[in-house]
């Protein structure tokens, strides 16, 4: 363990969160994260056991899931170890393929609904470019969002996560909480 | 007052508002048109070119005339449609386009004046002299033309965007759009349905006919319960569908708190961009006026918007009303009005054989030849059977029939097509994919066709995505006929108005045939017709209609109406979605962004990175000062400067080094493990466009980096290389810019600083030679890489640190070499000192340089094959002899200026003898004079030869000395030190 501290994607000690009527927006910053890639004549891996999901797919195990990325590409992410080298970890797990270290390479904003669907249907509306009816529980994409690229992910009925690079978390952050307080002011 | 009984105006409240300063009072329900007609005021506006006082035509979206500046201060709006202003407490509305007042306007001096401003004034009147254009005319018309005034203060509401996704999107919620959205929502598709106004019903609500026997009202409010208790439907009010987009995809605006004083914390409107697997276009019709003799006086208006107002709105413009028809749905005017105790003074309808519908004095073959009353409708001149009479009235219904709205059908140019039974334009073939017309959009002009219509459309709509549905049991409604004669216009002497918005006449029409300008496109041009923000909605077929006449020809073989986004006029506010200040594009903060605002740093734009420019210290009062402390201080101690901003592109694979290979110009496979290589690479034309570092990491592990501006560029074409140029080369790519925070520690004490961080590290010369890389730990177990590269040319290091730790790093570094004079050095002095080491950057590789030219002709290998390399050598840019020199002034107090061209000595200045320019200048604290790089023309031969550099722009020219580009160790000495 470094002497030195870190500090979040905002420029905080400690993760970001905010309520917004139904919606709860939690800066995740525990999530270790290493992309995995096919080399040529590999066997599709399982690492940590993960059933490496298909285009626009999403998979969670314990405490590891996966996200695909591109054509023999993955994001694979790990709760609680981002003190650790998930990176080699994961090269051991996959040895034949490319790994990457991305932990630091993006800002994680978890986004949770404390009443059902609708309200965060109606927020990724005001967000990004994705049908709801396409995109349940299990689906992933890469998408812009207010002219950023983002990996949206749908983590559960009620709960998605947006993946964005982290220079660019306030932007991301002020998009997101901009758009959940409007969902809070109705208009008659 | 002309109130009348009923409507659909909630009369339990009151709404204050004022108009040109006067107090007035309305309902809940109200339009601010329909408000104004009740509070008994007629003119509302002044045309456009002549000052002619105008009243309100329509009763929609529509509107040529009642055009209002709403609101004031910051949230002024010029050009508001009175017709679509929902009325609110406190509602400030003014007329426009006029001075001193609505009544009394000195311009109206332009209608007497009429003569002179025919169609085309402009270009045969302000021809000479030459020179008067831009120094009277232009300025002259340019103040007296417009209409509304802007605030000239910035906006201060917000907007935003968003996307919605649908089976079928259904646009417009009359006759057709219910029954359309009724018969798709019952079949489980998922449904939006749009309608601008702000209560659902369209015509319906503008009629007294009855559904089922009932109120037409009643059938609504039921419906919309309905609907509104149904979960795969969205219902948006206050929506325009502005725009048909490819795939599908339909632009709309949605007015969300228009209908508020203020929207207060809350957006003012959201751009929907809608994507829908079919859409229904129930977007109804729009009547259209008869052209004669001072038609467009106050009082004048459409006569279904006559009767809008009075069964919607239970307003009239005047008590005494006359109905100028040639269908028989003008009748209808004429009778409800009567229902209603207005008087009808007479129907006139050119058809001989037309019935009245009613109790009312019918003139059957007449036409109405003139109108009397400047500031409003006194009395119209009727001539019937060779007799002339002058009738008194204080308003007029004029219906020429009416024209389907087929707007959005033609966004992708499809071309409507002539239905001499309606003699109007219908949808016909080549509209947008997936669009199907209904209703009145597609000539169904009875309640009940119009329903049968919507429902058949939707189905037919929802069969083409394998979505069954039924046909609702509709309401049974009125199947009234609509027969028309073709009555454009009323020949006469005086001007007869066609395009009310932009002041078009017959005369103008009839000038622009005389004048050969007959094809519709040359007409619409000389004339304006239907240039105006009502894209000429109710005027195109009718200039059409007396062109053909003019011309002896049909109406379709005259031409069609085409018309394109937007359907109404949509504010850029609202296209923009929100995005401006601080919100115009995303901001990519460096991590030590934080660390430096601490600093007190100034921060500079680099693309989207915010980066340290420099940081000024107490006392320093000038950048200049801050930036010379801080380029002394790495040639002399050691600067941190945090260059995360460059791109890293992380490159694995079994041939990642042959992939290198072919997109450098130089060799990279040789590269040893644990080493940098500098690498350049040329676009596929040759010329260089982007430089860096390669460094290996491992066997099959390269990290690339890039310049800042580049990164994003670089990647993609790596990209396209790995997929489509070699798809056989085991490469996989990865961004990790963003995953390292990377400081740069330049200065001969870097070394002894990075010495108390790193854990164990021997980063002697001998170990850690200039261009070696290294993955170790530093403070005690932190992962870090090193690489001893330099752009300052002093013995330097990038190191670095998983992002989130780079804030703590500069914190520790800063400490660490307090006694090493460690000191923040920003992009400017980052600039100064490559400047004075030589280095290309951005301004040298601005795409218009080969390697040749910034002195890296060698690293284009001949050995091997790489992007750009055969195009390099051309003769085009082979034969290129300018190169990179270093320019100083003679005089050290002289200037040096980016952007100066040079030249020989005593030559003339002209491009035949221009030979290069400045790419860079600064002043250079080492060399204590202003420096600059430079191409020159054999610049490599030419050292120590005095130049002039030439400063049109400014009117300056300067003696500058050529000397080689290296003004810091050109021998290199430092950097291996």
């Amino acid at each position: 363990m470094s002497e030195l501290r870190p500090i979040t994607a905002l420029g905080a000690v400690l993760p970001r969160f905010g309520s917004f009527g139904a919606l709860e927006i939690r800066e995740n910053a525990a999530m270790a994260l290493a992309s995995l890639a096919l080399r040529f004549g590999t066997v599709e891996p399982m690492p940590f056991g993960l059933i490496l999901p298909g285009p626009g797919r999403w998979v969670a195990g314990q405490g590891v899931a996966a996200l695909w990325t591109g054509p023999g590409q993955w994001m694979i992410e790990a709760e609680c170890c981002i003190e650790l080298d998930f990176a080699a970890e994961l090269k051991q797990a996959a040895p034949r393929c490319s790994v990457t270290e991305q932990t630091d390479g993006w800002v994680a904003f978890e986004i949770i609904s404390r009443a059902g669907a609708i309200p965060l249907e109606a927020l990724l509306s005001k967000l990004v470019n994705i049908d709801p009816a396409d995109f349940g529980p299990g689906r992933a994409t890469r998408t812009g969002l207010q002219h950023m690229s983002c990996f949206v992910v749908r983590r559960g009925d009620t709960h998605v996560v947006v993946l964005g690079a982290r220079s660019s978390a306030g932007s991301l952050w002020d998009a997101l909480e901009t758009a959940a307080k409007r969902l809070e002011e109705k208009v008659t | 007052m002309t109130r009348l009984s009923g409507g659909l105006i909630d009369r339990s409240r009151t709404l204050s508002f004022t108009f040109d300063g006067k107090r007035y009072h309305g309902h809940p329900g109200d339009t601010l048109a329909s408000a104004l007609l009740a509070n008994g005021l007629r003119l509302m506006g002044r045309s456009f070119k002549y000052h002619r006082p105008r009243g309100v035509l329509c009763a929609g979206s529509e509107e040529p005339n009642a055009l209002v500046e709403l609101r004031s201060g910051a949230r002024q709006e010029p050009n508001t449609r009175a017709t679509t202003v929902e009325l609110f407490d406190g509602l400030e509305a003014r007329s426009q386009n006029r001075w001193p007042s609505l009544g009394f306007d000195a311009l109206a001096v332009n209608d007497l004046l009429a003569p002179f401003f025919t169609a085309g004034f402009y270009y045969k009147t302000f021809m000479w002299p030459k020179g008067f254009w831009e120094k009277l005319y232009e300025p002259a018309i340019r103040k007296a033309a417009g209409l509304g005034s802007l605030s000239m203060r910035p906006d201060p509401d917000a907007y935003e965007r968003g996307y919605l996704h649908c089976d079928l999107l259904v646009i417009g919620a009359g006759a057709a759009g219910l029954a359309a959205a009724l018969t798709a929502v019952r079949s489980g598709a998922r449904v939006i349905l749009t309608d601008e106004d702000f209560r659902p019903g369209g015509r319906l609500l503008s009629e007294t006919e009855t559904l089922d026997g009932a109120r037409a009202s009643d059938w609504i409010s039921a419906l919309k319960a309905e609907l509104e208790s149904l979960p795969n439907i969205r219902v948006m009010q206050r929506t325009t569908v502005f725009g048909v987009y490819d795939h599908g995809i339909y632009g709309a605006v949605e007015r969300v708190s228009d209908h508020l004083a203020e929207p207060g914390h809350r957006v003012r409107q959201t751009l929907w961009r809608i994507t829908a697997k079919r859409a229904v276009l129930a977007a109804g019709a729009t009547e259209r006026p008869i052209a004669f003799a001072d038609n467009d006086r106050p009082g004048i208006m459409l006569a279904g918007a006559m009767r809008a107002y009075a069964n919607r709105w239970a307003a009239s413009p005047s008590e005494t009303i006359a109905v100028f028809t040639n269908n028989d749905d003008g009748h209808r005017t004429a009778r409800d009005l009567a229902a209603k105790g207005v008087h009808v003074a007479a129907v006139i309808d050119p058809r001989p054989e037309a019935r009245a519908c009613a109790d009312y004095r019918l003139i059957a073959g007449g036409i109405v030849t003139g109108a009397r009353g400047r500031l409003g409708l006194t009395a119209i001149q009727v001539q019937a059977n060779g007799k002339s009479e002058w009738i008194d009235c204080g308003a007029m219904g004029v219906s020429g029939g009416w024209n389907p709205n087929v707007h959005l059908f033609s966004h992708h140019r499809g071309r409507p097509v002539w239905n001499d039974a309606l003699q109007a334009f219908l949808p016909g073939e080549g509209g947008p994919s997936g669009l199907l017309p209904a209703g009145a959009a597609a000539g169904c002009f009875s309640t009940a066709a119009a329903l049968r219509s919507g429902a058949e459309t939707a189905r037919s709509a929802l069969q083409e995505i394998g979505i069954a549905a039924r046909l609702p049991n509709l309401p049974c409604a009125d199947e009234e006929g609509y027969t028309i004669a073709p009555t454009f216009y009323v020949p006469g002497k005086k001007r007869a108005w066609v395009d009310f918005q932009n002041d078009v006449t017959v005369k103008d029409i009839k000038l622009a045939h005389a004048e050969n300008m007959r094809p519709v496109e040359h007409l619409k041009r000389y004339t304006t017709l239907g240039m105006a923000t009502d894209q000429g909605k109710t005027a195109n077929v009718t200039g059409l209609a007396v062109m053909a006449e003019l011309d002896k020809r049909s109406i379709p073989e005259t031409g069609t109406t085409i018309f394109r986004p937007p359907f109404t006029p949509v504010a850029l506010s609202v296209l923009g979605g929100g995005d401006t200040g601080l919100h115009f594009r995303p901001r990519r903060l460096t991590p030590t962004h934080y660390w430096a605002e601490g600093q007190g740093a100034v921060f500079v734009e680099v693309g989207q990175w915010i980066r340290a420019q420099y940081y000024p210290r107490v006392g320093e009062t000038h950048w200049r000062q801050s930036v010379d402390r801080e380029a002394r201080a790495v040639r002399r101690g050691v600067g941190l400067c945090d260059v995360t901003s460059l791109g890293k592109i992380d490159v694995q694979g079994a041939h990642a080094g042959e992939f290198l290979n072919r997109l450098y110009s130089n060799m990279m496979a040789t590269l040893k493990i644990g080493r940098v290589r500098y690498g350049l690479m040329l676009r596929e034309d040759g010329f260089a466009y982007d430089d860096g570092t390669c460094a290996r990491l491992g066997e099959d592990h390269y990290v690339v980096t890039t310049t800042t501006a580049n990164a994003g560029l670089v990647y993609r074409n790596m990209e396209f290389a790995r997929q489509c140029l070699w798809p056989e080369l085991d490469v996989q790519l990865i961004s990790t810019t963003d995953a390292w925070a990377q400081i740069a520690a330049a200065g001969p004490k870097s070394r002894a600083l990075l010495d108390r961080i790193v854990d164990g590290f021997d980063l002697s010369n001998e170990v850690f030679p200039f261009m070696a890389c290294a993955a170790l730990t530093v403070c005690g177990g932190l992962r870090a890489r090193l690489f001893r590269i330099s752009f300052s040319g002093e013995l330097a290091y990038e190191i670095a640190v998983p992002a989130r730790y780079g804030h703590a790093l500069m914190e520790r570094l800063m400490e660490l070499g307090a006694d090493l004079g460690a000191t923040p050095y920003g992009t400017e002095a980052l600039g100064v000192l490559r400047i004075e080491k030589g280095h290309a950057a951005g301004a040298e590789l601005n795409g218009q340089t080969t390697a040749a030219m910034i002195g890296l002709g060698s690293m284009v290998s001949q050995k091997k094959d790489s992007v750009g390399a055969v195009m390099s050598r051309r003769d085009g840019l082979a034969s290129d002899k300018r190169r990179l020199v270093g320019l100083q002034p003679l005089d050290p107090a002289g200037k040096v200026v980016s952007g100066s061209h040079l030249f020989a000595l005593d030559a003339p200045r002209s491009l035949d003898t221009d030979q290069g320019w400045i790419t860079s200048a600064c002043y250079s604290p080492h060399v204590g004079s202003m420096i600059g790089l430079g191409f020159l023309e054999n610049g490599d031969e030419r050292l120590g030869e005095v130049i002039v550099a030439a400063n049109p722009l400014e009117g300056e020219s300067a003696h500058l000395r050529v000397v080689p580009a290296h003004f810091v160790d050109p021998g290199g000495a430092r950097l291996r030190e």
